[in-house]
Parts: structure tokens; sequence; C-alpha cells
């Protein structure tokens, strides 16, 4: 569906236009913003977190947001209707909200060894036979492990395949109530980088053993899934119809690993699925959490005009603009601790210093720090979405 | 033998480390000098985590390797009691189960000669008090990566104070969303960004 529908009356472009020139390094009629929305809304719509599997209720409360405190352009979204489909994106044992956890908590990750040492070697069999297919057998190979309840071989297709199909239609459905309202979707498909993909699913400790020990299998494995990663990837940004990916690289960040590894273990598969990406005309919206600092050179060999970078409040954003800003837009990044702790006027003035530095020339998105904080203030949450009102305007 | 374990560990090499352990302790090495080329090698590692030689993987792949061959010692040990500095408390606060950043922390904080008490993840206030009351802590370290545990940190600060040993010890905080502002939100005396600054914090408080 097309958006038509401006969201303010100085705009001159509609939300999608606006994602896009910045994509491509334009200079838009003004800075758009994309917040990453989740366990927020149901805090703010007074629900359980664990009531956001419910289509209905997350929908609600997430146009209650959206009403009340947005606009906003561009939706981050990350929600998936069956906590199955979750694992897909993030290949790791989880205790669920209302299940496991209070039904108030919030979903929470375990590091525990979801991939085997062997799976390495089994990726690089695997994509010799079928490339296209070995990254969604990979992960019907970890989704029992993940999951106790879901069985191996046919059995895991059999399970999520219909839910898959019942998740997709009902974001088609989200996708196009949003458009109608004049916001865009940043992205239509999630999916972890796959150097990241092992760091989660092997687990931390295994994992530094592994650099250790196995990097040509890392870099061979890694290398081996970029074709089914494409395949997928294009299948679903067609189907959704919204041309931008989201690339997670939760784990490539020097918090957890050198520039060098960076550079020699995760770089090289992350360069050719985005450069794959931008062949068949889809831009890759790279979601870098932790400190990237020591990694923004190498981002430079990536494609010109066709990517985004978003960061999370732990990079220096500003170092990044003078670094990569020629090349990449740049997405991001007012912190979690800000929008949960500070004042508006605190938010305001670091949204308007974002919007004056890493906003000239135009190549900049305003968003939350990766996802905004259960408990950030309503009031700071509005500040923000006021802010690219208020100084986000080019040529005023 | 002790040099070559030291050096062994700050660089990192599990088995070789291991099997040098081994043969120190067949051939009738003390173990408590086992113990100190073990905290000098990773107090080596610790260097080069600030030095920005090392990162994450060096730093959980030492610690691990040390719990390793702490393992293998503390047998020998025979009631030879390793001297601490004191006694440390630390646990993930309250409605957060992230343990990496915690476990990398006490273990650090063992190798650095504290008495360490790891209540794990999800600890609830009282539990803190209750243990630095019963151990007489000096310190108490409270980890968190979600900006949910904010709140836990405060009520274990306050819950604390409330039992009377606010002024009896020093509580630090830390985990990735941990700064200044978090800080003056829980009331505790310091943060760290890292487990390197985690041990120094404690060294200032507790030598």
């Amino acid at each position: 569906m097309k958006i038509t529908k401006k969201l303010y009356e100085s705009d001159t472009m509609t939300a999608e236009e606006r994602m896009q020139a910045v994509i491509n390094l334009q200079v838009p009629d003004r800075v758009p913003v994309a917040p990453l929305i989740y366990y927020f809304a149901a805090t703010y719509a007074g629900i359980t977190n664990s009531e956001l599997y419910n289509a209905g209720k997350y929908n609600r409360a997430m146009e209650k947001v959206f009403y009340d405190l947005g606009p906003w352009d561009a939706l981050c979204f990350i929600n998936a209707y069956y906590p199955e489909i979750a694992a897909c994106f993030v290949p790791m044992r989880v205790r669920e909200p209302g299940r496991d956890l209070p039904a108030d908590s919030i979903r929470q990750f375990l590091e525990e060894e979801v991939m085997l040492e062997e799976d390495y070697a089994w990726i690089i069999q695997t994509s010799k036979k079928a490339p296209d297919l070995a990254y969604s057998r990979l992960l019907m190979r970890w989704m029992p492990r993940i999951w106790d309840h879901v069985g191996d071989g046919w059995r895991a297709y059999a399970y999520m395949v219909p839910r898959l199909v019942d998740n997709f239609v009902r974001w088609k459905r989200e996708f196009t109530r949003w458009n109608r309202l004049g916001a865009a979707m940043a992205f239509s498909f999630l999916a972890e980088a796959p150097f990241d993909d092992f760091s989660m699913a092997r687990g931390l400790l295994n994992f530094a053993r592994d650099i250790r020990k196995y990097p040509r299998e890392i870099v061979e494995a890694a290398d081996a899934l970029v074709e089914g990663y494409l395949s997928s990837t294009k299948i679903m940004a067609a189907l959704l119809g919204v041309r931008r990916v989201n690339l997670a690289v939760h784990r490539s960040s020097n918090d957890f690993i050198s520039p060098d590894t960076f550079k020699k273990l995760s770089f090289p598969s992350l360069k050719r699925l985005v450069e794959g990406c931008v062949a068949a005309g889809i831009n890759p919206i790279l979601h870098c959490d932790g400190n990237w600092d020591l990694n923004l050179e190498t981002l430079r060999e990536l494609p010109a005009g066709n990517v985004v970078v978003q960061f999370d409040g732990a990079s220096d954003i500003f170092k990044a603009k003078e670094v990569i800003g020629d090349r990449i837009c740049i997405y991001g990044d007012v912190p979690a601790d800000l929008l949960a702790l500070g004042s508006p006027s605190e938010v305001d003035e670091y949204c308007h210093r974002l919007i004056e530095e890493v906003g000239k020339g135009g190549g900049f998105i305003l968003g939350t720090g990766c996802e905004l904080a259960p408990n950030a203030k309503p009031e700071n949450v509005k500040a923000m979405f006021e802010s690219v009102v208020k100084y986000g305007y080019y040529g005023k | 033998m002790s040099e070559k374990i030291a050096a062994l560990i700050a660089e990192v090499e599990e088995d070789k480390t291991l099997e040098e352990v081994r043969k120190a302790l067949d051939e009738g090495t003390d173990p408590l000098s086992l113990v100190e080329a073990l905290r000098d090698g990773m107090s080596v590692v610790g260097d080069r985590y600030e030095a920005r030689e090392y990162f994450l993987p060096e730093l959980i792949l030492a610690a691990e390797i040390f719990k390793e061959a702490i393992a293998l010692i503390e047998p020998r040990l025979q009631g030879d009691n390793i001297a601490t500095k004191g006694s440390v408390v630390i646990g993930t606060a309250q409605g957060d189960i992230h343990d990496i950043g915690k476990n990398i922390v006490a273990t650090m904080l063992r190798c650095n000669g504290y008495d360490v008490h790891d209540l794990g993840v999800d600890v609830p206030p009282q539990a803190f008090v209750a243990k630095a009351s019963q151990t007489r802590a000096g310190l108490v370290a409270i980890s968190g990566l979600l900006t949910l545990a904010f709140d836990a940190m405060k009520d274990t600060v306050d819950a604390l104070a409330e039992a009377g040993l606010r002024d009896k010890l020093k509580i630090i905080i830390g985990g990735g969303p941990v700064n200044e502002k978090v800080l003056e939100y829980c009331g505790a005396d310091a943060y760290g960004k890292d487990p390197a600054e985690a041990i120094r914090l404690a060294g200032s408080y507790m030598g």
C-alpha cells in the first residue's frame, strides 16, 4: 500500500519518501523519527507484557502510543505473534514473561548452547547441496533445541510453517494499517547476521573458544549462509512490500569482539550480505548494539548511499557522522537511561544536538537507542517525537 | 613453573594452562603459589583488557580458565587459607537474570583476593541485606542489564540503608546501561563501566 497522508502540515514529503531520501543520503524536507517500540507500549497502555502476543491488544497499545505521543515517520518493529517465531531472529533459549517470568517482566535470553560445535561443518556441507535453503534448514535444526515442545526434522516444519504464515498475514495487515495512518515501516524483515547468529547460538563462552580454535570454520560457515539469507530476505521484502530490511549485528560491537576479529571473522559475510541486498534493490539497516567506535572505518567498505547504521547510545554517534556520514545513513540514538530517568528538556536538548550535528546535510534518522525502555517517561517520549518538528525541517 | 603458568593464562591458553597446573600439582608444588601465579596471569589479562589489546572473548575465557584451575587446586589446599582482602557480596538485581558481566566481575574479584559471595541472578534486596550482614561485607556489587533493574538497584540500596548497613559498606553498580545518571538515581557509591573498573573500585574501597 502506498502512503499518501502527510504527518504534519509543514511536511512536503510522505514518511516513506523521507525515509528513502535519507537512506540515499539526500536532504529530505525534515529529519524522520523512527522509534523501536515494544514493551513500552504495554506499560503505557496498561496491559501486561505477555499480552503483546495478542494481535488486537498489541496493535491497540501501539496505536495508543502513536496517537497520544506521536506521530512517528516509521516504526522499527520487533513484535512476533508467536514466541517461536521470535527465535528465528534471535536463536537463543528464552525466559518469557507470563510463562517463565512474571507477566510484567520482559523477555530475557539465556546464554546456552543451541548451536553445536559440529554445526559449522553441517552448515558448510548443507550449503554445498542447496545454498538457497541452508539458512532456513539451519533455523529448523535449531528450533527443537530452543523450544522443548517443537519436534525435530519434519515436525519442526509442521510446527513452524503454519505459524510463520499466520504471522505474516498479521504483519501484512499491521503494515497496511500503519501506512493508512501515514507511517512507514522502518523495515520488513528481521534477521541476525550469520557471525552474530553463531555467537548467540553457541553462547558467549563457547564462542570465545571458537574464535580462537575455529576462525576458518566461522568465516566459511558464515559465508555459506549468505545465499540462503539473501533468498529469504528477497521473499520477505517482496511479500511485505517494504524494500528495507533489518540486519542485526548484536555481537559484533567492540563490547563483544576486537576490531580485528570484526574485520576478519564477522565483516566478510556481512559485507557480502549487504552487497547482495543492495544489488537486489533492498536497503539494509544494520542494528548496531554496543560500542562500534573501532569498527567504523571498516564500515566504509559498504556500498555508499544504500545502507543505514543504527546505534543504541553506546557508540559515539557524532564521531560516526564524521567517519562514515558521507557513505552511510546514521540512525539513533536517544539513550534508554535518558528516556527513563531524564527530563523532557534534557531529551529535547539531546535530540536538538543530534538533529543539528548528525542530521547536518541529511542522511540521519532520529531514533531510540535500541528499544524504547519500558519504563521511559511518556513526556520524554513525546519530547523526542516533537523535536523533529521543532528543529528538524531543512532550509527553515 | 609459576612464571610459566602466569604467562599461559595471560595468553589465554586454556588447555596448556590446565595441563601445567596438573603437572605442578603432581610434582608437589605448593598449591598457594599456583594460586598466586594464576592471579598474576589474570592481572596481565586485566591490564591488556584495559589497554584494549584484549576484548570480551579473552576476558571471559581467562576467567573460565582461572575457575577451572582453582577447581583443580582447591582439593590440595587442605585448610591452607587463602588470605583475603575482605568480603564482597555480588548479584544481579531483582527482575534481571543476566549473569555474564556479573560472573566476570565475581571471578576477577576472586582472583584479586576478595572473598566473594555470589548470590546469582534475580536477587531480592533482602537477600543482599542478609548476606552482607552475615558476611560483614565491605562491598556490595549489584549488576543489571535491563533499564528495569534501575528500580531494583535503588530498592537494594534503600534496603541496605534501612538495615543500618549503609555506612558500614560501599555499594557499586554495573551493567550495560549503567552510568552517572543511573548512579545518581540509585544512590550507590560508584559505578563501573567494565570489569576492570569494578576491580579498581573494590581496590580503592577495600585495599
